[in-house]
Parts: C-alpha cells; structure tokens; sequence
C-alpha cells in the first residue's frame, strides 16, 4: 500500500488548500529580501570591484529564483481538513507534518494579518493547545473563510471545553 | 489566562466569602534579604574579595542585603491575597500594581517549600501551578507553615470541586481542615541508596581526576594562595554540583496517597518541598535506566504536571520527582498508583522497521513504541534506555513529521503532544504504520476524554 505524505486518508478526509494568493505574497516578501540583499552587494561592489561581490550577487539571485519554485510548490502543500472532532493541518515539503488537533484542546484561536497579507485580503489563522509543541497554523485565507474558522472553532472548543 | 475557558458551571458568590486581604508573614522581607546575600556573595565572587579586602566586601554585601530588605518591606506592604468564590486573588508590585486571579480549577499543583531559613523560622513559601503561566504562578512567600497548609487544602479542596461537581457551602469546607493523619503512605527512599545513586554518576567519576588534576598543579607550581584555593574547590563544587544538590533535595524522599486520592510528594534537606498532585492533573510518566544504575537494576521515575514547564534552572529546580531511585518492583507499583491498569513490566513496545537502521544505527533495538488500552508507550536510549508514558486522557495533539531522510525511506515521526510540552515520540515508524498509529491516537484520546470529561 502506498501512502502519500502530502494527502493522508485521501478517501476519509476532505483537504482543503490556501489561497493561491499566498503565492503571490510569499514571492513578493522573498524578492523584497533578495533586493534588499542585492542592493547591498551592490554598493559594496561599487566601492571595492572585488569579483566576490559579483559571485555573491549571484548567488542571492539564484538562490531566490530557486526558493521561489520552491514557494510556489510549499503553498500548495498546505492543506488543512476539519473533521467533525478535530482539524487537521499539513504542510511542508522538504520536513512534511500533518497535526491532528482535537477541537476539545483548544485553548484561543488567533487571527492574524499582515499589511501585506491584508492587502491581498489574506489571514492566518492559529490554533493553540496548553501544549507548546502543537502546530496547527493555517496561512492564507480568505477573511471571510479565516472568520468562519475561527467561528466554527470557537464553538466546537466551548462545546467539548474542559479544564485540562 | 487565556480565553476559550470553560463556562463557568456556578456564578461564584462574591457575597458568600467577603472575608478581609490577608497580608504574607511579617518576617518575609528579611528573609528576602537574608536570601540575597547568597545571591551577591556568589555575584561579586572570590576575585572581588581578594582586591577590595574583607571589610570592604563585607560592608558591600551588607549594604546590598539591607536594601533588598527595604525594598521586601514595601513588596509586603503591598502584597496581598484573598480567595474569593473559586479564585484566588493575589496583589502585588511596589511600582507596577498587579492584581491578578488564579482560577482554581485551573490548579494544576501545589507545593510548600521551605528553604533552610525559612525552616528556622518556622515558615514556608506556597507555590501554585497553573497551566499556560511561563512560571510559577503566585508563589506565597512566606507564610506561617499552618496557615500554607489549611490554605492548600482549602485551595486543593476548592479546585477538586469541579471533579465531584457537588456544590457544598463554601464557608463549610474553608472550616473543615482535614487531618493529615489519614494519609496513606507510599514509599519511602533510603537515603542509603540515594547517595549511592549519585554516586554512581559520571560527575561522581569524575572527582578522583579532577582533584588529582588539581592536586598535581598545585604541587607543580608551589603556589598555595587562600584565593586560588577557594576559588579552585568552587569550580570543583560547580562540577559537583548536580550530585551533591540531587541528594540534598531528594533527601528523605517520601510519597503518599491523601484521604482524596491525591499524591503528596515530600522530599529534601536544606529545603523541604512538599507537593501534592492531584491525579487527574498527571501529564506523563516518565522513566530513566541509567547506564550506571545497570549493576542494582535501579531506575528513576518523573512525573509530568503541567504548569513547570516554563520553569527554567534545569532538571534539578523542578518538582517532578516520582522515585528519585529505586528498584523495578517499586516502580512498578508507584506507576499502577499514578496510572492505575498501567503495568510497568508488561509495556511492550515495537521496534521501527529494519530499514530505519540508517537513520539509528545503534540504537534501532532500543527504539519502540506500543499502545496499551490506557497510555501510548515510547522507549528510546541505548546506553541510558528512557520510557515515557503518555494517558490518552491527556494528549493535546497529534503530529506526524517526516524529514527528507526519513522521505527516502518511507518513514516518518509520530508525536504525541502533551501539556507539559516532553512529548511522546514515535521515532522513525513506516510511513503508512504512522498515519495509522497518528488516527489510532486521535482516535483513543476521543474516547478517553469523552466517557466522564475530565475536569
């Protein structure tokens, strides 16, 4: 039996994906970085002419270029399933994981968006449990779905609440 | 805390327990101040008193001590506590006022240590644990070693409310002490094999050398200098260290079963601790066979409580002895107490698949995992062979993470997430076997929390 790490009980489990917006997002934090970097090089290159600058230089870019298939095959690893105990989370390409985390644990949902986030109408959403290890952390949602969650969570949590 | 708590089952009654502030004992500030010294004596260290002489350093250490105790005076002006309904109310700071409420069904322990001074003194300090605190949260320092005891009860009382869910007067139960004569005894360590256990460490193996070591240097040299001395046998007392202050905190260890089922754990010298963890409040049981402990077939035992976590200052600050050494019959019974249907001799575990070898290629043997009907099992370790037991009651979460090498093998990690952040750790599973074990988990900790809601 062959199992893929990506989509666990593809045939029980209904996976959902993040916004291919996120992309978008993702691309233009790690391009802002690399012309940053690049820019810096830059100048250093101005001042002293050494061919290290130049190798640097393109190292930053190719490397950007690089991560940026990277990004773009990373976001569509995330996916996340709410079954009708607990929610699920994947992510991941080169370190894959999958959190299993029973709505009865949570303790607060956090809602969180970026000015950049924002202005492509993106939210993250992440739920906490009393144990520090747990990650379930879903980026790039839609407001309206990133609401919705959080909502559902929030309801199911109080349903099954419990001290510890 | 945090919010998402559970609806409050009973609206407290303020009116019922309007009963006044009450302050901490008056002798709180020098004992403050007493326990600075320490604190800067250690600071300044032997260097300094070797350059400003002993007066001078005297005087410095004294004047330093003084001002802590000032500033103690005013802590306790301002410090105050108060249980209110099923709170408790803690006040406190000189220039930043907090106030803040502990809900005590969020009690997770409580322990009544009594440092060296405060033993003379006839006094004790109250710790609580709550979960979600990165500290200990409130601790009461100090207060009349009857009045930490009647108001541990009186908070563990309250706290334990919830579990029986039995509504009684609130002024009853603040009346009824209850008598400690009841308790059952457990266990009680033999300081004989507490020493020998410490003993028996590599930091113990390691002194004939390093005095020798030292010894030596000195002969070589000729030059014997109070300072060089001193500070000499301080860094041989720093390597020391863990040994000598395991046996002086474990000294005397002792565990008992209260009249409510409660463990109350009781240990130490120089600094008496004594803790009591209510059941249900167990996180994780966690074993150790040491290397060196092999010979006597001695292991250690750990208790998980949630709420230490953030304590930091390593193994040796926390309270989360079980046995601190003792034989496999001991531990055997002491985790049948903790966790009952739990069979310390009866745990077996499967070995990851052999391909896992690459990753592990000493310890595959020692690796496992097994589920029992009430806890997930997980072994590790070659040399000092480890065993944590994790009560599906108490899982947080579930993840499965598979790095790029365990890709290339098909294998993957299953953790098994719990309050106290140690988690336990399926290593290096087949890849289908770990989706598997990771829906078993969530699967058995759904049905674990379902049947009676653990408070």
């Amino acid at each position: 039996m062959t199992v893929d790490a990506l989509t666990p009980w593809p045939d029980t489990v209904e996976w959902r994906t993040v916004s291919p917006k996120l992309i978008t997002v993702e691309l233009i934090v790690r391009w802002s970085w690399t012309i940053i970097l690049v820019a810096g090089l830059v100048v250093g290159l101005v001042l002293q002419g050494h061919w290290l600058w130049q190798l640097g230089i393109a190292l930053v870019v190719l490397n950007a270029i690089w991560r940026s298939f990277v990004t773009v095959r990373a976001v569509r690893a995330w996916g996340y399933a709410e079954r009708d105990q607990d929610l699920l989370v994947r992510h991941g390409l080169l370190v894959r994981r999958l959190s299993i985390v029973p709505y009865a644990r949570m303790q607060f949902v956090d809602v969180t968006a970026g000015p950049l986030e924002r202005a492509f109408g993106l939210a993250t959403v992440q739920l906490h449990t009393a144990a520090a290890a747990s990650d379930a952390r879903i980026p790039g949602l839609p407001p309206a779905e990133a609401s919705r969650l959080r909502d559902r969570l929030t309801t199911l949590g109080e349903d099954r609440a419990e001290g510890l | 805390m945090t919010a998402a708590g559970p609806p409050q089952p009973t609206a407290p009654p303020e009116a019922a327990v309007a009963e006044p502030r009450r302050r901490l004992h008056p002798l709180s500030p020098v004992l403050h101040g007493a326990k600075s010294i320490a604190v800067v004596v250690a600071a300044l260290s032997w260097q300094t008193l070797s350059q400003v002489g002993l007066e001078r350093f005297a005087l410095v250490v004294l004047v330093i001590a003084v001002a802590v105790v000032v500033f103690s005076i005013f802590g306790w002006l301002t410090t105050g506590y108060q249980v209110v309904g099923r709170e408790l109310r803690i006040t406190d700071g000189v220039v930043w006022r907090r106030n803040r409420a502990i809900p005590l069904e969020r009690l997770q322990a409580v322990e009544l240590r009594r440092p060296l001074l405060a033993q003379l003194t006839g006094l004790a300090e109250l710790r609580l644990e709550v979960i979600g605190g990165g500290k200990t949260e409130a601790p009461l320092a100090y207060l009349t070693v009857r009045e930490a005891a009647a108001l541990r009860q009186r908070l563990l009382a309250l706290a334990g409310r919830t579990a029986q869910a039995q509504p009684t007067d609130q002024l009853e139960t603040a009346a009824a002490p209850i008598a400690p004569a009841l308790e059952r005894a457990l266990l009680r360590v033999r300081n004989r094999d507490l020493v020998v256990s410490q003993l028996l460490t590599p930091q113990a193996f390691f002194l004939p050398v390093g005095v020798a070591f030292v010894v030596l240097q000195f002969v070589m040299e000729g030059s014997w200098t109070f300072v060089g001395i001193a500070s000499t046998v301080t860094a041989m007392a720093g390597v020391l260290l863990q040994p000598v202050r395991r046996v002086l905190q474990d000294w005397d260890f002792r565990l008992a079963r209260d009249p409510e089922g409660r463990l109350v754990v009781r240990y130490g010298l120089l600094e008496t601790r004594s803790q009591v963890v209510p059941l249900n409040r167990v996180q994780a049981v966690g074993a150790t066979w040491p290397l060196l402990w092999r010979g006597q077939g001695w292991l250690h035992l750990r208790l998980d409580v949630a709420g230490y976590a953030g304590e930091g200052g390593g193994d040796s600050k926390r309270s989360d002895r079980l046995l601190p050494v003792g034989e496999f019959a001991t531990a055997r019974g002491l985790v049948w107490e903790v966790l009952p249907g739990v069979d310390l001799a009866a745990l077996a575990t499967s070995p990851p698949p052999r391909r896992a070898r690459w990753l592990n290629p000493l310890a595959l043997r020692s690796i496992g995992v097994g589920l029992t009907p009430e806890v997930l099992v997980t072994r590790w370790g070659l040399l000092t062979r480890e065993m944590h037991l994790v009560p599906y009651a108490r899982l947080q979460s579930v993840r499965v993470v598979q790095g790029p090498l365990q890709r290339r093998l098909g294998l993957a990690t299953v953790y098994a997430d719990t309050a106290r952040g140690r988690s336990g750790q399926a290593k290096d599973r087949d890849l289908a076997e770990a989706y598997a074990l990771a829906a078993e988990l969530a699967v058995r900790a759904r049905r674990a929390r379902t049947p009676e809601p653990t408070p």
